[in-house]
């Protein structure tokens, strides 16, 4: 949806058939439709997390160092290696 | 033909989603086809229809600004059902299609929009077009313009729409009347 939508054709809502009810497919659609627009905008304001991943309150500056060069979304994949 | 069968009105009995319905169909945005597939998803449709409508005619910011926007939004999108659909408010406070494709145009030349308008135009084009050029600088114009509140009015308005418009094109879907010119 946020890359390739040209891809999401009939044969796509097709396959979702097959493991999920039209409602689940409508909720996963809304659901997906709305991250894609708030990211976006939430990466323009420029705030991060509020807490470390080990669970400390830290200032934005510091949020910012941890999160925003390199995310603990992004290097997660690595981390499962 | 869509991909995802809309309900029938009939089959729809939630009083409250069946008046959020009414009331996107007496705006035009959306029609009641966009309601009807959500409506598959009840809890979620009434949340989701409420901010749309909410985000697009309530609050401080001109209702015609943000129909501008939404549409020149879609057409980033490539939405067509969303870039079709028209405010009926907007029109009859007088927004006309000239004004609209000029909000998707080259609007930052053109006079007949004001320093404020050009700016919240480029907030939205820029958000997914170009986001890194939001930055510091750019918000700090804005609030030349705008308070902070209409800047996150204006904001989530962005993200919202084009979020919707974003799972729409997916669905297949045209818009469910033909547009008065």
């Amino acid at each position: 949806m946020a890359l390739n939508p040209d891809k999401i054709d009939a044969a796509f809502y097709e396959e979702l058939r097959r493991h999920y009810t039209d409602e689940e497919i409508v909720e996963l659609g809304a659901f997906i439709g709305f991250n894609i627009g708030y990211h976006t905008f939430f990466g323009t304001l420029k705030f991060y997390p509020m807490f470390a991943p080990d669970g400390r309150l830290v200032s934005q500056e510091e949020s910012a160092r941890i999160y925003g060069a390199a995310p603990v979304s992004l290097a997660a994949p690595q981390l499962t290696k | 033909m869509t991909y995802i069968e809309p309900l029938k009105s009939e089959d729809i009995h939630d009083p409250d989603l069946q008046e959020l319905i009414r009331r996107g169909a007496a705006l035009g945005v959306p029609d009641a086809l966009f309601s009807r597939i959500l409506a598959r998803a009840p809890v979620h449709a009434k949340a989701l229809l409420r901010a749309l409508l909410h985000s697009h005619y309530e609050g401080s910011v001109d209702h015609r600004l943000k129909e501008i926007i939404r549409v020149q939004l879609a057409r980033t999108a490539g939405d067509p059902y969303f870039g079709g659909l028209r405010s009926a408010r907007a029109r009859q406070a007088g927004l006309d299609e000239d004004r609209i494709g000029a909000g998707s145009g080259k609007f930052e030349q053109d006079p007949r929009f004001t320093a404020a308008e050009k700016w919240a135009l480029r907030y939205a084009r820029e958000m997914y077009l170009n986001p890194e050029r939001i930055d510091a600088a750019f918000y700090a114009e804005g609030k030349r313009h705008y308070s902070e509140a209409q800047i996150m009015e204006l904001g989530a308005f962005i993200a919202f729409h084009y979020g919707m418009q974003a799972f729409a094109r997916t669905l297949g879907m045209r818009p469910h009347l033909r547009r008065a010119q």
